[in-house]
Formats: C-alpha cells, sequence, structure tokens
C-alpha cells in the first residue's frame, strides 16, 4: 500500500503479504494457530498496548483535559515571552499547569492539542483505511471472480491509478474536491475539510488491496473447495461470503495493520505542504508542521508530537509484522 | 505598495514582507564607504524575483534592488540611514528632479546624457516614453502600478480604462493620444497629466517609469531579461535557482553619484527554505558571511537572533512602511456598531505575540504609520473612538454592548482571508478565540500565499475579513487612503463606497498646500477607524541578519528595503 | 516474444490516452476558471477574456483536449496580435505564471530529478538488499533484531524530518558540506556530488528501509523452500546457497517494486526537493500547484504518469524474456 505517504510514493507493500491459504488448512484452525502465537508473540502484546493507550487518550480527550484543567484552544499570552515568542521557561515552558510544555507564540496547552489531535488524525487514518479496505476488497473479489473483460477493465483501472502522482494530485485537487463536498451538502469548516482528507487518501490506497485480493481469489477459485463447492451448485453469493471471504481474512487483516500507519504519515506530509485541518483545530501533522521550524531552539514542542506520531505508526508496523508472522502457515518450519 | 504574501511551504516560513523607514533603532552597520569587488550573496525563499520588468516591478524590495544595480529611474530618493534624508529626492536619469508648470498639469525632465543601455546604446527620450507606454498593455504588463493611466491626460472611458491600449496594439489614432500626452524634443521629456500633481516627481521614482528599448522589447518575456542601464547586467537567471549579475562595462560611474557599485558579482538564490536560510546567515559560515536576506528573519529563531550580542552588529530591527492590518468587507458586514464591535473584541496582544513580541511592531491605531511623516496624527482609536477604552488584550464588553446597540444580530460567521503560513494560522486561531468572547463566530480561510491577493481582491471570493499588508508608494497619504478605502482604490480590500468619504478624499488629493493637505489626510484617517474599515494590528517591524562581511547595510526608508546601491562585502 | 511485445505495446498507448484524457479532465474541467488563473492580482474581466482566447479556453473541452494533444506532435502558436510565440513540439502549453513553455521547464527541471532518483535507486538498492539478506541470514538472532528496528524506524520517520536533520546539522551547524548548490555533473563534478549526497542519503533511508524488510522476507521465504534444503543437503557452501539458490529466487519481487518505485521518483520527488532546494520535477510541480499554475500541473502530472505506465511496461517485459510463461497470458 502506499498512500502518499512519505511523499515520494512509498514502496508498493503488497508483495509483503502472505498467501494465507498455501497450505491446505481450513480458515478456522489456521486462525487458532495465529490467534496462539500472537499471545505468545511478546512485541505484538506491547504494540496492542501501545496502540490501545493512544485510542484511549483520543477517545477521552476531553475527559482527561478536563482533569488535568488543561485546554487546546485557550490562549496563554502571560507564559510567553515578548522578546521573541518563545515560551518562559525550561522545556518549552513545562510546568505543573501545562504538563508538556506551551506552544510558541500562543501559549496553548501542547499536551491538550496532542490529545485532541490524536482525535483527528485517527479518524482521518482509520476512516481513510476503512474505505480503502474496503474498497479493495470489493473491487479485488470482483475482479477476481468475474475474470473476462469486467477483470481486464478494472485490471487497468487499477493500473491507471497507480500510475497518478499521488501527492501531487492530492495537493491539486484538494481545494476544488472541498468544493464539491460543500456543495453536496456538508457543512463548511472542519467537517468538509475532515471528509475531504479521508476522500484523497482513500482514493489511492485501494488498487494495492484490490491487486492482492484479486491474485488470492484467482488462488482460490483453483482450490478443490471452492470448485466442490461449485459443482455442487452453490449460489455466487454464497461462494463469496462463505469460502472466499473467510480465507481472504489474513492478507485484510495484515493489510489494514500497515496501512493505518502509512496514512498517518500520509496526513503528517499533507499537513506539512499546507492541506490539514483549519485552525485552531490540531492533528498531529499540523501540530508537526507547525513546530518543525523550532527544532533548533524548542526541541522539546518539536518532540512532542513527533514521539506521539513514531510511537503509533511503529506500533501498527510491528503489529503488522507480528501478524504477518502468526499468518505464515509456515512460519513454524523456519 | 502590496505587502507580498510569504511563499509558503516551509518551515516556519516567514512573511516575507518588504518595507519602508527606518527610525535610527538599526543597530545595523551603517558605514557608508565600502570595498570594491567580492560576491553579494542574497538569500530567499522567493523563486524568482517576482517581476524584473520595470512596468510590471511594484514590490518594495525588488524596486530598490532594480533601482539600485539594474535599471535608472528620473529621480530617486537619497541613499542614507536617516529616514528624513531618504526621503528627498535626487536626480537619476534626469539631470534634475523635474520642473512643473501650468499648476502641476504638466512636469518636464530631462533625460542626461552618456548613459547607456549595456549594449553601448545611449538611453535616450523616447526610451523612457516607449518604456511608460507599456503600462497601458495591461494585458500583458501585468500587476504593476497605474499610475501612467490615472495620471496621464489621455481619455479614459466610463470604466476608468484607457483609450490607449498600450504599443503593442494601437493603432495610429490610439497611438498619437499617447504621442500627445508623453513628447520628446531632444533629450527633454514631458509629461502632460489629466489633473494637477503637486508630487509627480514622486510618482517617477517607481520603476514603471523606467526606459525600456523598443527593439529589446520581448512582451511578457521582457520579465526574463531586462537590458540594463545600471552599473550591472545580468549574466544569468534561471528561475527557481539563481540570478547572476555581472558588472555593466558600458555604464560610466561619471553619470551616476548614487552607485557605487561595490562588489564584482551580485548573485541571488531562489528557493532556499526560509529557515535554513536564517540558520545559514546566524552560522555565517564561507559564502554566507557574504549574504544578505530579504526575507527576514523567520519568527522562530527571533529570540535566538535578539539575545545573543554576537548578532549585535549584524541585526536589524527597524520599522518598515507597512501597516498589517485586516480590512472589514463592508459589504458583508455592512453594520458600522459590528465593524466596530470586530477592532474592539481582537486580542492584538496576541496577535503580537504570535508575530514575535515586541520585535514584531508597534501597535497600530490607524492604517497611515507614524514614519509617512507629516500625514499622521494619533487617531485615538483605542481610547475614544470605539466609544471607550480597548486595552490591546481586548475589550469584549464593549465589543458585546456594540453589538446589542446595533439592533441586530451579528452576520456570523466572519469569514477570515489569510495566506496559510504557520504564523499566520496561529493568528487566526487568535481571532476565534477573542471574537467568540463577544459572540462573534470566526470562520478561518487559509489560501495559499501565491494566488492570496488574486482571490481576495476578487469581490466574488473575498470573505467578512482579510489579512494584508499595505505601503505608501511615497510619502503622501494620498497612496494610501484613497488607495484602500475608495472605490477607485487598487486595494480597496474593504469594498468601502461612501459618497461623503468619496468626496472629502477627492478635496484632499487636489490640495496644493502640502499642510493642508496632511491634516485632510489625518481627518480621513480618524474617520476611516471610525468606520471601522480595517482592524489595524501593527506598525511592522522588519527583522533582518546580514553576513559578518557585509557592510553598509540598513534599512533604506522609502522601500523598507536593504539599500542594495551602496551594499558591499569585505 | 514479438506479438506479445507489439500486444504491450498497443495496450501502453491506450493507457497513455487514457491517462491524458483522465489528467486532462481533471484539471480543466474543474468549477475554477482557468483563464481567471491566467493573471493573478491585476485581473480585470477584458484580461481573462483575452486570456481566455489567447489560450484557447473559449474553445469547447473536447476541441481544448484535442489542440492540447496535438500540440504535444506538432506545436502550436500562443498570443495575438504582434505579440503571438511558437510553442514547438513536443509543446506541453504555456505556463503564464511563468511566462515559459512548460516543455523547457520540463526539460531544464528532469535532468535534476533523475540524477536524484537514479543516485538514491542505487543506494538504497544496495543498502536494502544486502542488509536484508545479512538480516534474513541472522534470522531470529540479534542482527537481524537490530537490523530490523533500524529499518523501522527509518520507515517510520515523516520524510520531512529526515531530510531536515540532516540538513540542519550536517550543513548548517557542522559545516561538513558546503550548502546544496545545484550544478550540472559536468560543469562541477564535485560540486554535484556535494550537493546530492545528503538528498540521495535522505530518500535512500526511506526506501532502504523498505527493501530491508522486503528482502529479508523474501529471503525467508525461498530459504524455507525445499529445494533449499536440498541444496544445503548437497553440502554447498552457505554463501552459495543463499545467492545462487536463495536470492535469484526471491529477486522478481524486488525487481518488481524497484521499478516502479524508480518510475514513481522520476516524476519528482516534492519534499526532498523542496529541502535540498533543487529545481527539479518535484519542485516545479508543487510549485505549479500553489501558484495555481493549470498548464504546468497538468504537464507535469502526465510526465509523471507516464513515466510510471512506461515503467509498467518495461518490467512486465523484463518478466517476460525472463519467463517464457508470461508471454502465453
Amino acid at each position: 500500500m502506499s498512500v502518499a505517504t512519505e511523499n515520494e510514493g512509498l514502496p508498493s507493500l503488497d508483495v509483503v503479504v502472505p498467501e494465507a491459504t498455501r497450505e491446505q488448512i481450513t480458515g478456522r484452525t489456521l486462525r487458532q494457530i495465529a490467534w496462539m502465537r500472537l499471545r505468545r508473540d511478546r512485541v505484538a502484546k506491547v504494540s496492542v498496548a501501545i496502540l490501545l493507550v493512544i485510542v484511549f487518550l483520543a477517545v477521552f480527550a476531553p475527559v482527561l483535559c478536563g482533569l488535568l484543567k488543561v485546554d487546546p484552544y485557550t490562549f496563554h499570552s502571560e507564559v510567553i515571552s515578548d522578546n521573541g515568542g518563545l515560551p518562559i521557561g525550561k522545556w518549552g515552558g513545562v510546568s505543573k499547569a501545562h504538563p508538556l510544555g506551551v506552544e510558541p507564540g500562543t501559549g496553548r496547552d501542547i499536551l491538550a492539542r496532542l490529545l485532541y489531535g490524536s482525535r483527528i488524525s485517527l479518524l482521518i487514518a482509520g476512516s481513510a483505511a476503512l474505505i480503502t479496505v474496503v474498497t479493495g476488497v470489493v473491487v479485488g473479489i470482483v475482479a477476481g471472480n468475474s475474470r473476462g473483460w469486467v477483470d481486464k477493465v478494472l485490471g487497468r483501472f487499477m493500473d491507471l491509478t497507480l500510475a497518478f502522482p499521488v501527492l501531487l494530485v492530492i495537493i491539486a485537487m484538494s481545494p476544488v474536491l472541498e468544493q464539491r463536498v460543500v456543495a453536496a451538502g456538508v457543512p463548511d469548516g472542519n467537517t468538509s475539510r475532515v471528509i475531504t482528507l479521508i476522500i484523497v487518501l482513500s482514493v489511492f490506497g485501494w488498487p494495492y488491496l484490490a491487486r492482492l485480493i484479486r491474485g488470492q481469489v484467482l488462488g482460490l477459485r483453483e482450490r478443490e473447495f471452492v470448485e466442490a463447492a461449485i459443482s455442487l451448485g452453490a449460489s455466487n453469493r454464497r461462494i463469496l461470503f462463505k469460502e472466499l471471504l473467510p480465507n481472504l481474512w489474513g492478507p485484510i487483516l495484515v493489510y489494514t495493520t500497515i496501512a493505518v500507519p502509512g496514512l498517518i504519515g500520509a496526513e503528517a506530509t499533507l499537513a506539512y505542504l499546507g492541506i490539514s485541518v483549519l485552525p485552531p483545530t490540531a492533528t498531529w501533522g499540523s501540530m508537526l508542521e507547525e513546530s518543525v521550524g523550532y527544532f533548533t531552539v524548542d526541541p522539546f514542542y518539536f518532540c512532542v508530537p513527533l514521539t506521539m506520531l513514531v510511537a503509533a505508526v511503529l506500533s501498527f508496523n510491528l503489529l503488522g509484522d507480528s501478524l504477518q508472522d502468526a499468518l505464515d502457515p509456515k512460519a513454524g518450519r523456519k | 505598495m502590496k505587502k507580498s504574501t510569504s511563499i509558503r511551504f516551509g518551515v516556519g516560513a516567514a512573511t516575507v514582507a518588504m518595507l519602508l523607514t527606518a527610525c535610527g533603532s538599526s543597530s545595523g552597520d551603517g558605514s557608508t564607504t565600502g570595498t570594491k569587488g567580492g560576491t553579494l550573496y542574497i538569500l530567499t525563499q522567493g523563486e524568482q524575483i517576482l517581476h524584473l520588468d520595470p512596468q510590471r516591478n511594484y514590490t518594495g524590495e525588488d524596486l530598490a534592488f532594480a533601482s539600485g544595480y539594474l535599471n535608472r529611474t528620473l529621480t530617486q530618493y537619497t541613499l542614507s540611514k536617516d529616514n528624513a534624508t531618504a526621503s528627498k529626492l535626487v536626480a537619476d536619469l534626469a539631470t534634475d528632479t523635474g520642473t512643473a508648470s501650468d499648476g502641476g498639469k504638466t512636469w518636464a525632465f530631462t533625460i542626461r546624457d552618456g548613459v547607456k543601455w549595456e549594449d553601448g546604446k545611449p538611453v535616450t527620450c523616447d526610451d523612457v516614453k516607449y518604456g511608460v507606454s507599456r503600462t497601458f498593455a495591461s494585458d500583458i504588463i501585468t500587476d504593476g502600478p497605474s499610475y501612467a493611466i490615472s495620471m496621464l491626460d489621455i481619455p479614459k472611458g466610463a470604466d476608468g480604462s484607457s483609450s490607449y491600449p498600450g504599443p503593442y496594439k494601437a493603432d495610429a489614432a490610439a497611438q498619437a493620444l499617447y504621442d500627445a500626452a508623453v513628447t520628446c524634443e531632444g533629450s527633454k521629456l514631458t509629461f502632460h497629466l489629466a489633473s494637477p500633481s503637486s508630487d509627480f516627481n514622486y510618482t517617477v521614482t517607481l520603476s514603471a517609469f523606467a526606459p525600456v528599448r523598443k527593439d529589446a522589447d520581448t512582451g511578457e518575456k521582457y520579465d526574463d531579461h531586462v537590458l540594463s542601464n545600471g552599473p550591472y547586467k545580468i549574466q544569468s537567471y534561471v528561475k527557481k535557482s539563481k540570478l547572476v549579475l555581472v558588472r555593466n562595462d558600458q555604464w560610466d560611474p561619471a553619470t551616476d553619484s548614487l552607485r557605487p557599485a561595490y562588489p564584482d558579482t551580485i548573485e541571488y538564490d531562489f528557493s532556499l527554505p526560509a529557515d535554513v536560510i536564517t540558520q545559514r546567515i546566524m552560522a555565517d559560515a564561507g559564502n554566507d558571511s557574504n549574504a544578505i536576506s530579504p526575507d527576514g528573519i523567520v519568527p522562530t529563531q527571533l529570540a535566538a537572533v535578539f539575545s545573543d550580542p554576537k548578532f549585535e552588529k549584524r541585526r536589524l530591527n527597524d520599522l518598515d512602511p507597512y501597516v498589517r492590518y485586516y480590512a472589514i468587507n463592508t459589504k458583508k458586514v455592512p453594520n458600522v456598531k459590528h465593524r466596530q464591535a470586530i477592532l474592539a473584541a481582537a486580542n492584538r496582544e496576541e496577535l503580537r505575540k504570535i508575530a514575535g513580541g515586541i520585535y514584531a511592531g508597534d501597535f497600530a491605531d490607524g492604517v497611515v504609520k507614524p514614519n509617512i511623516g507629516v500625514d499622521y496624527a494619533p487617531t485615538g482609536l483605542w481610547d475614544t473612538l470605539l466609544g471607550d477604552k480597548v486595552p490591546v488584550t481586548g475589550n469584549p464588553e464593549l465589543a458585546k454592548k456594540l453589538i446589542a446597540d446595533s439592533g441586530e444580530p451579528f452576520p456570523n460567521p466572519l469569514v477570515v482571508d489569510y495566506a496559510k503560513t504557520p504564523t499566520n494560522d496561529k493568528a487566526i486561531s487568535s481571532l476565534v478565540a477573542s471574537l467568540a468572547l463577544a459572540g462573534i463566530t470566526v470562520k478561518p480561510n487559509p489560501l495559499e500565499p501565491g494566488g492570496y491577493y488574486g482571490v481576495v481582491l476578487d469581490p466574488a471570493k473575498q470573505g467578512g475579513m482579510s489579512a494584508g499588508g499595505w505601503a505608501p508608494d511615497w510619502s503622501n497619504a494620498s497612496t494610501v487612503l484613497p488607495e484602500l478605502f475608495t472605490p477607485s482604490g487598487g486595494f480597496n480590500m474593504s469594498q468601502y463606497d461612501d459618497a461623503a468619504f468619496n468626496a472629502e478624499v477627492a478635496a484632499a488629493k487636489a490640495m496644493t498646500d502640502r499642510g493642508e493637505q496632511a491634516k485632510a489626510w489625518q481627518a480621513l484617517s480618524v474617520k476611516s477607524m471610525q468606520a471601522a474599515l480595517a482592524l489595524p494590528t501593527r506598525f511592522g517591524k522588519e527583522q533582518r541578519l546580514q553576513g559578518s562581511n557585509v557592510s553598509g547595510a540598513y534599512t533604506w526608508g522609502p522601500y523598507g528595503s536593504y539599500p542594495y546601491a551602496t551594499l558591499s562585502v569585505k | 516474444m514479438f506479438p506479445y511485445i507489439i500486444r504491450r505495446l498497443g495496450l501502453m498507448v491506450v493507457m497513455l490516452t487514457l491517462l491524458s484524457i483522465v489528467t486532462f479532465l481533471l484539471f480543466n474541467a474543474v468549477p475554477t476558471d482557468p483563464a481567471m488563473l491566467t493573471c493573478g492580482k491585476s485581473c480585470t474581466p477584458e484580461l481573462v477574456a483575452a486570456n481566455r482566447i489567447r489560450l484557447g479556453l473559449d474553445q469547447p473541452l473536447y476541441v481544448q483536449y484535442i489542440d492540447w494533444i496535438k500540440a504535444i506532435f506538432v506545436g502550436r502558436t500562443y498570443g495575438s496580435g504582434t505579440q503571438t510565440f511558437p510553442c514547438n513540439a513536443p509543446c506541453l502549453g504555456y505556463s503564464f505564471r511563468n511566462g515559459e513553455e512548460v516543455t523547457v521547464m520540463i526539460k531544464a527541471a528532469l535532468p535534476i530529478t533523475i540524477y536524484l532518483a537514479l543516485g538514491a535507486f542505487v543506494l538504497w538498492m544496495v543498502f536494502g538488499i544486502l542488509s536484508g539478506i545479512y538480516a534474513a541470514k541472522h534470522h531470529t538472532e540479534w542482527q537481524d533484531r537490530v537490523i530490523m528496528g533500524v529499518a523501522l524506524v527509518g520507515y517510520s520517520l515523516p520524510v520531512f524530518f529526515i531530510g531536515l536533520v540532516l540538513l540542519i546539522f550536517v550543513v548548517v551547524r557542522l559545516h561538513l558540506l558546503p550548502y546544496p548548490d545545484y550544478v550540472a555533473p559536468q560543469t562541477n563534478p564535485v560540486q554535484f556530488l556535494q550537493t546530492m549526497i545528503l538528498p540521495w542519503i535522505s530518500l535512500a533511508i526511506l526506501y532502504a528501509a523498505y527493501y530491508t524488510r522486503l528482502t529479508r522476507s523474501q529471503m525467508l521465504e525461498t530459504l524455507s523452500e525445499d529445494y533449499i534444503r536440498t541444496a544445503r543437503a548437497k553440502g554447498l557452501p552457505e554463501s552459495v546457497v543463499v545467492r545462487k539458490h536463495g536470492f535469484r529466487a526471491g529477486l522478481t519481487p524486488i525487481v518488481t517494486s524497484a521499478g516502479l518505485d524508480l518510475a514513481g521518483l522520476l516524476g519528482g520527488a516534492v519534499i526532498t526537493e523542496y529541502i535540498f532546494s533543487l529545481p527539479g520535477l518535484g519542485r516545479l510541480s508543487i510549485g505549479a500547484v500553489t501558484e495555481y499554475d493549470l498548464p504546468t500541473i497538468t504537464a507535469t502530472v502526465l510526465v509523471a504518469a507516464t513515466f510510471v505506465i512506461v515503467a509498467n511496461l518495461i518490467v512486465d517485459m523484463l518478466y517476460a524474456a525472463i519467463d517464457p510463461r508470461v508471454r502465453l497470458s
């Protein structure tokens, strides 16, 4: 997968995902084996724990900020120096009132902005991943299952989509797309912004998964159990949902865990290029963009969003690796 | 002059400003004698010089750069660190600063002998006449000032457009109209104006009145390679990369007392990240000790530069000619009480801290800046004009009261246009918060800096309030108040069209007694604030840093720029 | 082989045509009037109308498209009155914002992007593959973990962070290199290398991390195949097993990825070019986007996408050359 991620059109990850069904094991047992392996994997457990903490912090941001008496939007000019606008005090103005310091220039609380920012970042990455995965799976299954001209047309369409310089097209199209989103009746403002971001991030990701799924489906259709189902006269729908889909969960799951961090990175990159939510709302990306200029004079400010972003991306990637190993039927033989 | 928006994209992209007028607070090395030789490096995040074509050049820093090195104008401002001296006119391409007759309706200049183009041909009166005519070709010669069109005695249509379409398209009849308005007899150049002007010789300091030779004119491509008549000429110019100037051997120092032309080479490096430019000049290593940057110090490094004594000789922090303000669109916010409420509610201290605190400038009380000279007087905006005192942190109670008094609800949401940079993002956040206290909902409208003015100057696209910066074209509020607040002005983001105000402006413009005129401008300045046509935030300051080998650096008042002509490197 | 090549070339022509239509529609059938974008601050309705005619924007969309495509092959003439200027084939349009033919700008920018992409490509392939093989050989040992850990972190950092940190520390703070100032390699090879080394490294870090992971997983996959066991059982030295049997077999997906990644980079490495002030294709296109310079945006997107489609073709051809079965499918 490779949504605009690190700009330069990140490598295409499609090849790493395991072929979940190479061995003749039924989905269920494979799932049990995978679960067992995962539970033994310490890295996976730590990754999941970190991700749960991040999600918890995001979901309960208002409650937590209320408890800590911090607010993401209140200005605190009194803790900002009039000589150049930097926070007064060491570590970017860290104090009891502001546990992670304050933003230069405005004095807004960084912890509160980080927590509230997590909500938007995760919302964007999560929704875009969901749309990407659903579209990719549907198109992949349709293509793999239909063959013939439908498959050909879809295949070319995927090639075409993948040929575009993603980052450029996203930047060029975002303003226009937002106008359309607003015209479609979505409230103008951050709602339309976030929806636009989700759409542009989804548009270019799905073909990777679709290709992968198509390949898997082509393979599965040759399998005896599918052939048996067909010869027994099972309906197309039954074959799709009962025979094919259960065998695709592995690659889908692995793809999702590596798509989400890619999308988080993509949001940051777009923010760096000026495509982000409207102020005063924050995201990890907009905080990074804002703080990167300060990393020589107020490094702590920059480290806060960077740490959060890297922690999330790293945990997802590690979890993806573990899942992949766990789902790999041959792993035990190595 | 318009204030350019910063090129975004960058790491803490600073506001690329340009500007006017020092108030003696400068700490830079203002020595006026320099060493010959060496290369002066100019670093910028811009991708090119917006326009080198003299008729299209209309940003302060670029005007100063081009006039210092490439194109001479009839008259020019004095090169001096002292603001009062700097605002005095001197003859440049002309032999004197011009002679007015017919009550200021006719202005004559004599072109100096011995001034040559870089190919050795003499600069003639006809070259100046041809250059000025190019402004009229407004489909090709874009972005420049339009004083030639508005001031010269050439018939205009009802919509203000000229009957003369410029040299590229004019038929014989149209050309005859221009030839009657601008005449050459030998080296004597005469301008016939439509109405009297007491300071037209200031107008011609703008390079829109500089010569261009007809056979060298390449239309819109002239921007890429101008023919020089100054001490340097273009050796190479690659946009997004660099412009290199070398000595023009046809330039005769005997004809030019303004330009000592110290360095052998000038190298303008484009497309550098803003943050990196400041860090490089701070580090002062290698060629960077011969470097200046018109972009100013990025806000993130202000504290570092101004708290460290080692930069004392290398930094500048002077009032520039620009007023930073938010124009309030009177079409979108028609009720004057509502506009006053915006002024009362805004937290100007927060806005200034975001821009860098005391280094970012002084609190403003109008759009006419003190360094313009006689036309400024305190307006009393924050003490009496709004009905009560408004501290720098705002007075939300007063704002609420004003809205209540207006008898109608505020037209929420208030869309605020601004050029998207990290700093401006913070400023808008401050407005969101402070105006909310008065019940005003701000909707931020971030725009790409490159296309910013194109959007906000289009009434169909402009929001309720738009960030802006404006500096006078010369030291007369006639280049400020009419430009910003009347329909004939080029920068009327307030979309203000009030018959009484327009009439008073017209009357003030026509005044010939400078003292009376100054009083009229002062009164109009108060009126513009009473009508709350704009929220003035700062009389801006420009912070700059130059390499340790650069001497002669100060803020040159008229353009708020470096005095390019006199810069030298050790 | 021959019929296969013809078939693939035909398909490529179809794809390129589709691509040009989509690109054209994407940027020209937008609610924003392209003529409005030609004159910036001093736009007047007359000016817009004049530019509309000068650019042929008064024509129906399909005529504009045909003009645009025709110009690529035979050129066209822009302008009016005495101020006309020819735009020679291959003419990709005229940028009013820059007052220049788009083809000229792309020609100037392209070599820089090619050098950037190729240099980074060599670096990341060498380091990515070597460390991937090394990690696979030491699978489950600490070397593997260290390499994979470093690769994951490199992979997780935002790209602008890597470039900026390298620039600020190596150049600005430590003065280990002069500030990047691009010159053509034939003009000044030393300065060229000094300028390119950091951009190469920062791009390579990103991709090498990915190729390390890819190579490792491919190696592990193939090393567990039966024929590798056979090779080991034969008593072949481990290095021969890894090199001849393991790596060869795992090469195909790496080649696919490499071809497409290289092609993607040739379309411009936007952020790296920006941070290191390299006037390449990415810089050109992002500048065009921020200035709403439609002709330039359309052309750069078309060029970048063409690279990817051509790269697809080349990769397919390579497969066909290696594996005869592909030709028949």
